[in-house]
């Protein structure tokens, strides 16, 4: 469950695909023109950047782009393992500290309620100006201070594939597939129509870990509130269709993040006889579509670009996120401040970001030491309210729109941004999760009873936090 | 009886060589597919195991070279860590065993004890307070704190004790003593040359030791000019994670095959005892 | 002479003082540290850190968490040591046998070191991959219908410990040959030569000759081991989730200690206690090895434990 997060990062085959699938939709920007117009107060000094994905990088080029005297040193640490957040949490406080860090959606929640990062509360009001998604500040914030912003908002999404559904049932219009998944019972009987139909070798879903998100999202407490741990009704509920999906065959068994799961995106996957196998869906956020759908859904032999179309799913949802904040004691803080104003909280960069406005041209003319990969495709969903207004219209017809048969994925992610709840996430809910993956996928194999799922996984938790009241569980 | 004893002697020898050859294929096969994958596409990988190599290598290396990864670079701060924590290491151990072995002094049974306890505590944990100790004494991102802790490497005492008590050098070094050799001349002159099996050994464990040290240099070297292999290649999986997987596989066959090269000239100086015992007689 | 040698082992100081030097400049600290954190409630996260006694003891022992990663260890480490040191000796005694006269010897030995060269983290992707649901032992074993249908190895305890078993053993069955055999050829020809002119048989020079004076380099291979075995980490850690699943069946002394650190604030109070306690169980049982395996007797080597057990016989 934690690698799902880990996937945020620039990805070489995105822009190659794009390159080759034509000009980008929206207008390509003049190589040299890095900075449109400079502030009248000019920034100089050098900055410290930590990241765990080189989409901060691009910011940081296009950061000394617009401000030519600031150097931006910019540090990129894999947190495949958990490296990043360790090396930061060592390197806080002493002479090596970094001035800014990123921070990824599992542990942004940890950070912000630590004493570790500086307060940012001057910057709110350009949320308002830009009418930044509350959701996005809110998980910067804790007890109404804002210690960390993100350029992202990240709704989620239900992608399916159209040929399976014409051929399954009997429309692939994205209006009907999603009233035939509106709600949980009607998704098991779609999955059970899926899978008696043809030679019965079409799942419906991948994996239980990207089912997670969706009941996760929609449960009316966070994991902790007054040192108790809460176990929501939704997460009963997601084990038992969890439960369901497994013991009736309509999900894969494969593993998030591994190869059986970026097989069924491109249709190579095979099960252990060599019988081809294909996936129906997949529970993907913003930048699932251009980080990971649509990078994995080529093979040496296979495309299935163009036969994808995006639906809300049973229930709205998000997942994942990128956040800056600013370490306190920083010796840089005002620089350090106005490089997350310009990630976070900038309508041109923001613009500029999503709308594919930083080719690799483009920032090898502000930094002829760029790396050929290093580029932002146009598609990912930004968090001011203001900068999608304005953007929208411009995907109508782009390469991301031909990927799902001709749908705007940015006016539906628009639509479904709103409604994304930030309240629900607390610093302990990445371990609280992780906990629950064994045992739960114990439970789905049939070598454990639900009741041992449930004493396994508060046993865990407890040993993880020795102070939180834990329940009774919900099944003994 | 002779041709039955020879017959025998052969049984055996055809079943010693079956046990080699079984080891042999469960020690390579994992590690021929590593380098295997690093020439087939993802695709390829994706769809299974394949013991024959494809042909994305070029295609896998423009990948590894579009991340703007500098692997020969990190090769040689590979190899100047590794080279010089070997010397360290070996060096300073073998003086201190040296010592250990050679000498009656007082404190010297606590002495060897207390290395003992050292082996066994787990270094791991302290790795943050050893950071922010080094950080305190201006020594991060600076090979000197992977590298001059290593003068106190109990681990490579302890081996280099054990080594040098299973030799017998008594007579040779009272005879060096004869022939007017200073104390330090002894342990250059004759107890050095003497120990070259155990000293390789020792060699080549600190090589592999610092060459696959990831979670140390990691924690203590933070600008990328100084970045090491394994540093390297962690960094290329965190970026596309689990995607680009032929170009994983290429970085990883990158930080071992250069390794085994090197090991197989080195192993060559692991002399055989034979050439030890000539020495002695 | 007996005052110059007197003297002269004054010496031993000399020899030792880099170490000392070194341990007190950039060890003693960090050992200090990890004592004294165990004793507080210390995290990454928060600046202000109490006193507590020994609360983060009482805590370990206070369900079976911790009992269950000792005794994970202790399985996994005597599962892969037994065999590991098997095969080192059996494959040193045939490489320096002079009758068996093995081809190669230098080139086999290379090769088996080969696994303990590669980085724990690409070994232990690489086994994740040919044991993931879709991998390649799936398709092995049921397309020769060894398995009727795919199973879930990594989900399943037995499978999974086994794993780890034979993944350690794979790494480091190499490093314990060269050792062990690096102490056997450092043993005199002469000895040999001399028990032959006596008529020894083999087994009886392996027994009175081999045995006694590979003793210190026994000695090693098993403390080193047991100390190994005792912080093993990277293997379990990488294989599953990095919480020693399934079950906490592969969850380690160090995976533990490792969680307490990485929960969400950072413990590493409750990690130092983790490492204190591993600390005092690995001292304890390695003594008690010395204790029993040490020489009674200096001057006469060959009386020693092993010697003995097999003259008792």
């Amino acid at each position: 469950m934690k690698r799902l997060s880990y996937i945020l990062s620039v990805l070489v085959a995105l822009s190659m695909l794009l390159a080759a699938c034509g000009s980008p939709a929206v207008q390509a920007p003049p190589a040299d023109a890095p900075a449109a117009d400079a502030p009248a107060a000019e920034l100089e000094g050098t900055l410290n950047v930590w990241a765990f994905t080189n989409e901060i990088r691009t910011m940081a080029i296009a950061f000394e782009g617009r401000h030519p005297k600031v150097d931006v040193v910019y540090t990129m640490i894999p947190m495949t393992n958990g490296e990043y957040q360790t090396k930061v949490k060592a390197a806080a406080g002493t002479a090596d500290s970094p001035d800014v860090v990123a921070l990824e959606a599992a542990f942004v929640k940890e950070w912000v309620e630590s004493d570790l990062l500086a307060n940012l509360n001057d910057l709110l009001p350009l949320t308002e100006e830009l009418k930044t998604f509350p959701s996005v500040v809110e998980v910067g914030s804790y007890d109404g201070v804002a210690k960390g912003f993100s350029y992202q908002a990240t709704p989620g999404a239900f992608f399916y594939r159209r040929s399976i559904a014409k051929e399954c049932l009997g429309t692939d219009d994205p209006a009907e597939v999603q009233a035939m998944v509106a709600d949980l019972d009607k998704f098991v009987e779609t999955a059970a129509k899926i899978k008696s139909c043809g030679t019965g070798d079409y799942f419906t879903v991948g994996t239980p870990g990207e089912m997670l998100n969706p009941f996760l999202a929609n449960r009316e407490q966070p994991w902790i509130v007054d040192g108790d741990l809460v176990i929501d009704p939704m997460v009963e509920e997601y084990v038992k269709f969890a439960k369901l999906m497994r013991d009736n065959g309509y999900e894969s068994q494969a593993t998030q993040w591994s190869e059986g799961w970026f097989a069924g995106m491109n249709d190579t996957l095979k099960d252990a006889n060599g019988t081809p196998k294909k996936v129906f869906s997949y529970f993907l956020p913003t930048w699932g579509l251009p980080y990971v759908l649509i990078p994995n859904s080529k093979s040496d032999t296979t495309d299935t670009g163009g036969d994808w179309a995006m639906i809300n799913g049973p229930m709205a949802y998000q997942w994942g996120g990128t956040w800056v904040g600013v370490l306190d004691g920083s010796p840089n803080s005002e620089l350090a401040k106005e490089f997350v104003k310009f990630v976070a909280l900038d309508e041109e960069n923001l613009t500029n970001w999503a709308t594919g406005v930083y080719t690799n041209e483009y920032l090898k003319a502000i930094d002829p030491e760029t790396p050929d990969d290093q580029a932002q495709a146009g598609g990912d969903f930004v968090s001011s309210q203001v900068v999608v207004e304005k953007i929208t219209s411009s995907f109508d017809n782009s390469d991301l729109a031909k990927f799902l048969g001709g749908q705007n994925s940015y006016a539906a992610f628009a639509q479904a941004a709103p409604s994304v709840n930030g309240a629900l996430l607390t610093g302990s809910d990445d371990a609280i999760q992780r906990a629950l993956n064994d045992p739960l996928a114990s439970y789905l194999n049939g070598d454990i009873t639900e009741a041992e799922m449930y004493a396994q996984w508060l046993d865990a938790v407890r040993n993880e936090f020795p102070d939180l009241v834990i329940p009774e569980p919900p099944v003994k | 009886m002779f041709e039955n004893y020879r017959f025998n002697t052969n049984v055996i020898r055809f079943f010693v060589y079956l046990v080699l050859i079984i080891l042999l294929a469960v020690t390579i096969i994992p590690i021929w597919i590593l380098i295997v994958n690093a020439t087939r596409s993802t695709t390829e990988i994706q769809q299974g195991l394949s013991i024959l190599p494809s042909t994305h290598l070029f295609e896998n290396y423009r990948i590894l070279l579009g991340k703007g990864l500098n692997l020969p670079r990190g090769f040689s701060n590979s190899l100047f860590l590794a080279v010089s924590s070997t010397i360290v290491t070996v060096y300073f151990s073998m003086l201190t065993a040296y010592g250990i072995v050679a000498y009656e002094f007082k404190g010297k049974k606590l002495f060897s004890n207390f290395i003992v306890l050292l082996v066994m505590i787990p270094m791991q944990l302290s790795i943050i307070g050893f950071y922010q100790y080094m950080s305190k004494l201006g020594l991060t991102d600076n090979y000197a704190a992977l590298i001059f802790p290593l003068i106190a490497n109990a681990g490579a005492v302890f081996f280099g004790k054990q080594y040098l008590e299973s030799m017998i050098m008594q007579d040779l070094i009272d005879a060096a003593r004869i022939d007017g050799a200073s104390e330090l001349g002894i342990f250059h002159l004759v107890m050095m040359p003497l120990a070259i099996p155990g000293a390789a050994t020792m060699g080549i464990f600190a090589f592999v030791a610092s060459w696959n040290n990831f979670f140390n240099a990691f924690i203590l070297i933070s600008s990328i000019e100084k970045y090491t292999l394994p540093m390297l290649v962690q960094t290329l999986r965190g970026d596309v994670y689990r995607t680009e997987f032929g170009a994983i596989y290429l970085g990883l066959a990158a930080t071992i095959v250069p390794i085994i090269i090197i090991y197989a000239i080195f192993s060559r100086y692991i002399v055989s005892g034979i050439a030890i015992g000539a020495l002695k007689e | 002479m007996s005052l110059s040698k007197f003297k002269r082992n004054y010496y031993g100081y000399l020899f030792i003082a880099p170490f000392v030097i070194g341990f007190l400049i950039f060890g003693l600290y960090p050992v200090y540290n990890t004592l004294a954190l165990s004793f507080t409630d210390t995290t990454l996260m928060t600046k202000n850190a109490n006193f507590v006694g020994l609360k983060n003891f009482e805590r370990l022992f206070a369900d079976n968490v911790f009992i269950n990663a000792v005794k994970n260890t202790w399985i996994i480490w005597i599962l892969n040591f037994i065999p590991q040191v098997g095969i080192a000796m059996l494959l040193s005694i045939w490489f320096t046998n002079t009758r068996l006269k093995i081809k190669g010897v230098g080139v086999w030995r290379a090769l088996f070191f080969l696994p303990n060269l590669l980085v724990p983290a690409s070994v232990a992707a690489l086994f994740f991959a040919f044991f993931s649901f879709y991998g390649p032992v799936n398709q092995f074993m049921v397309r020769f219908g060894l398995l009727p249908e795919a199973m879930h190895y990594l989900q399943s305890v037995p499978v999974t410990r086994g794993l780890v078993v034979f993944i350690q053993w794979w790494m480091w069955f190499g490093q314990t040959v060269i050792i062990v055999m690096a102490g056997m050829t450092s043993i005199p020809v002469t000895l040999y030569e001399a028990a032959m002119v006596d008529g020894a048989t083999s087994s009886q020079m392996f027994r009175r000759i081999t045995l006694p004076l590979l003793k210190p380099i026994l000695i090693y291979v098993f403390v080193t081991s047991l100390v190994g075995g005792m912080q093993m980490f990277d293997i379990p850690f990488l294989l599953t989730d990095g919480r020693g699943s399934p079950n906490a069946s592969i969850q380690t002394n160090n995976i533990l200690m490792y969680m307490k650190f990485a929960s969400s604030k950072g413990h590493i109070g409750a990690a130092s206690s983790v490492g204190v306690l591993i600390f005092i169980m690995t001292s304890i049982c390695a003594l008690g090895i010395f204790y029993f395996l040490r020489d009674r007797d200096n001057d006469e080597p060959k009386r020693s434990w092993f010697s003995k057990k097999s003259t008792e016989r």
